[in-house]
């Protein structure tokens, strides 16, 4: 026995996967301690791409101090006005056949450019002539939006702000060199992972799917181990007509596609009552077959050895010969089978959720949901937000991927065959 | 020997390959003559029978009071949700209603033909009427109780209202709604039809028609399960100066049958789609940040015209659902903000900018009520603490300390439900279910799948879902009354298969003497008063609310291939109706190639 833990203890295969699945354990039990707040809980408008976000109304009232940062003004130019911006100007004022002699979209250049931009661009005639290239309304309107900005600096670039809503509340002037520090700004927040559809915080929320998703998969894991480990161990040890009856069974599930099967009971089971643990007893309900399949043929192979024969003489009863006597032969193939049972239920929830059949969304947030989610918003489509899916596969990717080198870290301690 | 065989194994399928290759660039249709519509047609076509509405056939049949496809049928009229009028299609000039609104004359075009040459006259009209009657089919179900016959009078249409006891006519403006739902068919054809259908009006509305007369710029040119296409006559009739003066601009009409919105949302990405109608999340970003020449009809949001409300109907078979405290305060607790922004991500005006009633938010409807008479009635969403101390007045209280309120001594549970895939509708019952946890009521949501959710919520009576959404009727000739009748209107109690509205079964007496007063009413004061009475018992009562404003159509469209489309103040006057519906047609003589 403590050969065995020390043989798995130094499966490098079994320690990677153990040490990945550990982190994601801990972080999913200690992570709430740190950010107590409801993962469903909407913060915002929402796809916002990650970064850390602070109140504008608040920082105009931090301490302002002063910082003379030499490429301030270079560094504003540069987001007032991108390259891309400056490149849509000249490229309007060549389509247009005015004369571009001396403009570039450099930073030194930028006056002369805007110059010929106002003496050219008028928004009905770009209308009207369809310059190449500017005919489409996308192209006509990305200009108009281009000149409603240039306007908008045009008309002052200091800002003014007024903290309340009462007449007479006190304006204060905003230079290009005030600054205020990020913590002392009375409301800012951190979204490392910025915020889904619904404007959640995707990380919060995803470190509670991971959790939920690896319950389920527990709970899945462990009803498809048990009940496939009873009926292999009966159909295997017993034989006969109670063999026949119960592989019969197993056949009928293993004929009709496992995953076709989920969807029609989940289907049925209907929406109420989809809760977390329902989704885990079907899931597990229907995987149970192959450790089945797989524990009754070991059985057969052990149930004739003399061990087995000689408790049969002594008269020992059917549950004892089976678990003193085949179980602990078997063990070691359970516990392999009970992980890979773990990971498919959580691929199977994920599924499944992203078919739309998932628990409910208002209850709680697992990893299939988000990516639903995600994928009903477009998020890899028309709202080009990869935080809201991308994590979520990875997540997925290496919970499977963890439990997987677990597995086959396993195998290669308690197979001999595979033993270096 | 086996050499040779496989040798020839090999060339059989190598044939065979190149065959089914050819076959389908023969199916194949020219890019720079084809526009491609996408968003309208799931799954294969079941045939071209107008006269029915199970043909499956979305770019070609699809009658809406709001504006029918013409693609290859025609309405008599065609409305434009611009500016709410009806344009004259195979009708000449205006119609005419005589004093006392019974009988109305419509002239025919005397340029309007057949696709077999013959000219459209009014026998034709009144042979449609008379078909539908007899096979009883949707324009039978929408009309017959404001239409008594329609005639050819002279070479006109002439058609007679039913009458109420006292001799009024029971609704003119439905008559309007007629003029541009209704297609017109061929007398003779359908004389065709019902010989060899032996008159039985099931067989009718069965069959195929495949050799179907159409008088539309357009017929079927192939449909299989993968695309459906249709080819310009270019003999059409209204080439002639009398009606659009030139032929549509595109050959080719096609729409390919794409298995979800995401398939057809990334074809419409790539080019392949000209014109999408299709909920599309954070549309804007598609031109802001992937610089597709994609553009929607406005250019900033809501970036289309909002023309009807989905809405979140109350079941009052539910006991607790008849207390109007419970309605209201459920109401009250919903973020609509949250609703818009993240569900409808924005592409509706808010209800702090268009305060609810029985109008849509368009500047025509919004006239015609006294704001500031329903004031004290608004009320602007996400107020929990309101609807918690309403509900505590209405003794509906939590009783029992685990955090929900009971009625008659049980928990309050309720379901919020609208069809799965549905995404802003789910979206936005995500957001119902929340605010009820919010005030102590247990609402989950429930997302059916369409062909059982349709089956449900149109019953006469059930008890399946409590809360669900559906829209009441939108822009059409006879909105808003339409839209006052589909909210709260005792016509469609007890009515099975019921999609007209009215869906909760909400019954109020004062409510259906005001439906039935506006049609007759033409005193433009007394109308304001009516329809201010109307949105105050809605606003009071709250049988139903709405949880975000919507267009009818998401018209968007890639400028890969043709450019001209309609745009918001263009000065053409055409709606973004996904060049189409209604006068949105007029569009599709306005496309160019681009250059």
């Amino acid at each position: 026995m403590k050969s065995t833990f020390k043989n798995i203890l130094h499966s490098p295969r079994f320690m990677v996967g153990f040490i990945i699945f550990v982190i994601m354990l801990l972080t999913v039990l200690i992570y709430p301690y740190f950010v107590p707040r409801d993962p469903l809980l909407s913060l915002g408008k929402g796809f916002l791409a990650p970064g850390t976000y602070f109140s504008v109304y608040d920082a105009n009232n931090a301490p302002m101090y002063r910082v003379e940062l030499p490429e301030a003004a270079a560094n504003r130019l540069q987001s007032d006005l991108p390259e891309s911006d400056r490149k849509l100007i000249l490229d309007f004022l060549k389509a247009k056949g005015a004369d571009t002699t001396g403009l570039n979209t450099s930073n030194e250049g930028i006056e002369a450019l805007l110059e010929a931009w106002s003496a050219n661009y008028d928004e009905a005639d770009v209308k009207k002539s369809k310059y190449d290239g500017f005919s489409t309304q996308a192209k006509r309107r990305a200009l108009s939006r281009l000149d409603t900005k240039l306007k908008s600096f045009a008309s002052g670039v200091s800002m003014n702000v007024t903290r309340g809503d009462e007449e007479g509340a006190e304006a204060t002037k905003v230079s290009g060199a005030d600054f205020a520090r990020v913590d002392q700004v009375a409301n800012t927040i951190s979204l490392p992972l910025g915020t889904d559809n619904f404007g959640r915080d995707t990380l919060t929320e995803l470190v509670k799917a991971t959790g939920v998703s690896l319950l389920i998969g527990l709970i899945a894991g462990t009803v498809a181990t048990l009940l496939g480990l009873t009926v292999g161990l009966l159909a295997g040890y017993m034989g006969g007509i109670v063999d026949d009856i119960l592989m019969f069974i197993a056949n009928i599930f293993t004929v009709i596609p496992g995953f076709v099967l989920l969807i029609l009971i989940y289907y049925s089971v209907g929406q109420e009552a989809r809760g977390v643990v329902t989704c885990a007893l079907v899931i597990g309900l229907t995987s149970w077959v192959w450790t089945a399949r797989s524990v009754r043929s070991q059985v057969i192979s052990l149930r004739n050895r003399d061990h087995v024969n000689l408790s049969k003489l002594s008269g020992h009863s059917l549950p004892r010969i089976v678990t003193t006597d085949i179980l602990p032969y078997i063990a070691s193939y359970v516990v392999m089978a009970f992980i890979l049972q773990v990971s498919s239920g959580i691929l199977a929830e994920a599924q499944l959720s992203l078919l739309g059949l998932g628990p409910k969304t208002t209850d709680v947030p697992t990893l299939g949901l988000m990516m639903n989610w995600a994928k009903l918003f477009g998020a890899y489509t028309s709202s080009n937000a990869w935080w809201a899916y991308f994590p979520v596969i990875l997540v997925i990717a290496l919970t499977s991927f963890s439990l997987n080198l677990m597995n086959t870290g396993l195998d290669q301690v308690f197979n001999p065959t595979l033993r270096d | 020997m086996r050499k040779i065989l496989s040798l020839v194994l090999a060339l059989v399928m190598l044939v065979s390959v190149v065959c089914i290759a050819t076959a389908e660039t023969a199916t194949d249709l020219p890019r720079n003559e084809t526009l491609y519509f996408g968003g309208q047609q799931w799954g294969p076509v079941n045939g071209f029978n107008a006269l029915s509405s199970n043909m499956n056939n979305a770019m070609v049949i699809a009658s809406n009071p709001r504006g029918s496809r013409t693609i290859m049928f025609e309405t008599l009229y065609m409305y434009n949700s611009l500016d709410g009028e009806l344009y004259p299609l195979l009708a000449d000039g205006e119609y005419e209603w005589n004093d006392d609104l019974t009988q109305m004359t419509v002239k025919i075009k005397k340029e309007a033909k057949w696709s077999d040459g013959t000219p459209v006259t009014a026998e034709d009209v009144a042979a449609t009427w008379d078909a539908a009657v007899l096979t009883k089919n949707n324009t039978y179900s929408g009309y017959s109780a404001y239409i008594d016959k329609v005639e050819a009078v002279d070479g006109n249409v002439v058609i007679t209202t039913t009458l109420t006891d006292a001799g009024k006519p029971t609704n003119p403006l439905q008559v309007l709604n007629f003029l541009s739902a209704t297609y017109i068919l061929q007398k003779d054809w359908l004389a065709t039809l019902a010989a060899r259908n032996d008159n039985d009006a099931a067989k009718m509305l069965e069959d195929p028609a495949e050799d179907i007369i159409y008088s539309g710029p357009y017929h079927g040119y192939f449909a299989n399960d993968q695309l459906v296409a249709f080819v310009r006559d270019d003999n059409y009739w209204g080439a002639c100066d009398a009606m659009w003066g030139a032929l549509p601009a595109p050959k080719y009409i096609g729409h390919a049958i794409y298995s979800d919105n995401d398939a057809a949302l990334v074809a419409f990405t790539a080019g392949q789609i000209d014109v999408n109608q299709q909920f599309i999340a954070n549309v804007q970003k598609l031109w802001e940040e992937q610089d597709l020449p994609i553009a929607t009809y406005m250019s900033e949001e809501p970036y289309n015209i909002c023309t009807t409300m989905p809405t979140a109907w109350y079941n009052m078979e539910i006991p607790v659902l008849q207390v109007k405290e419970v309605r209201k305060a459920i109401a009250m607790a919903v973020d609509y903000d949250q609703i818009i922004e993240n569900a409808m991500t924005n592409q509706s005006p808010s209800f702090a900018d268009v305060p609810r009633s029985v109008m849509n938010p368009t500047d025509g409807e919004q006239a015609l009520y006294d704001h500031d008479a329903v004031k004290d009635l608004q009320w602007v969403g996400k107020d929990v603490e309101g609807a918690k101390k309403l509900l505590d007045e209405a003794g509906i209280v939590d009783s029992d300390g685990d955090g929900y309120r009971e009625y008659k001594g049980e928990k309050i549970t309720l379901n919020a439900c609208c069809p799965n895939g549905w995404t802003d509708w789910q979206a936005a019952m995500e957001i119902v279910a929340a605010a009820g946890q919010a005030i102590g009521l247990d609402i989950t949501t429930n997302y059916p799948e369409w062909s059982i959710y349709q089956t449900v919520f149109t019953k006469a009576s059930q008890t399946e879902y409590d809360i669900f959404m559906y829209s009441p009727a939108g822009a059409e000739p006879a909105a808003p009354w339409s839209r006052v009748r589909s909210f709260m209107s005792s016509d469609f109690l007890g009515v099975d298969n019921n999609w007209s509205g009215n869906f909760g079964h909400y019954k109020n007496d004062r409510i259906d003497e005001i439906i039935a007063e506006i049609p007759l009413t033409t005193d433009d004061e007394k109308i304001e008063e009516l329809y201010t009475e109307a949105t105050k018992i809605y606003l009071d009562e709250v049988p139903s609310f709405s949880l975000m404003y919507r267009p009818d159509y998401f018209h968007a469209v890639n400028e890969s291939v043709w450019t001209g489309f309609p745009e918001y103040e263009d000065g053409d006057n055409i709606p973004p109706a996904d060049c189409t519906d209604g006068y949105g047609i007029a569009a599709l003589y306005n496309l160019e190639l681009i250059k």
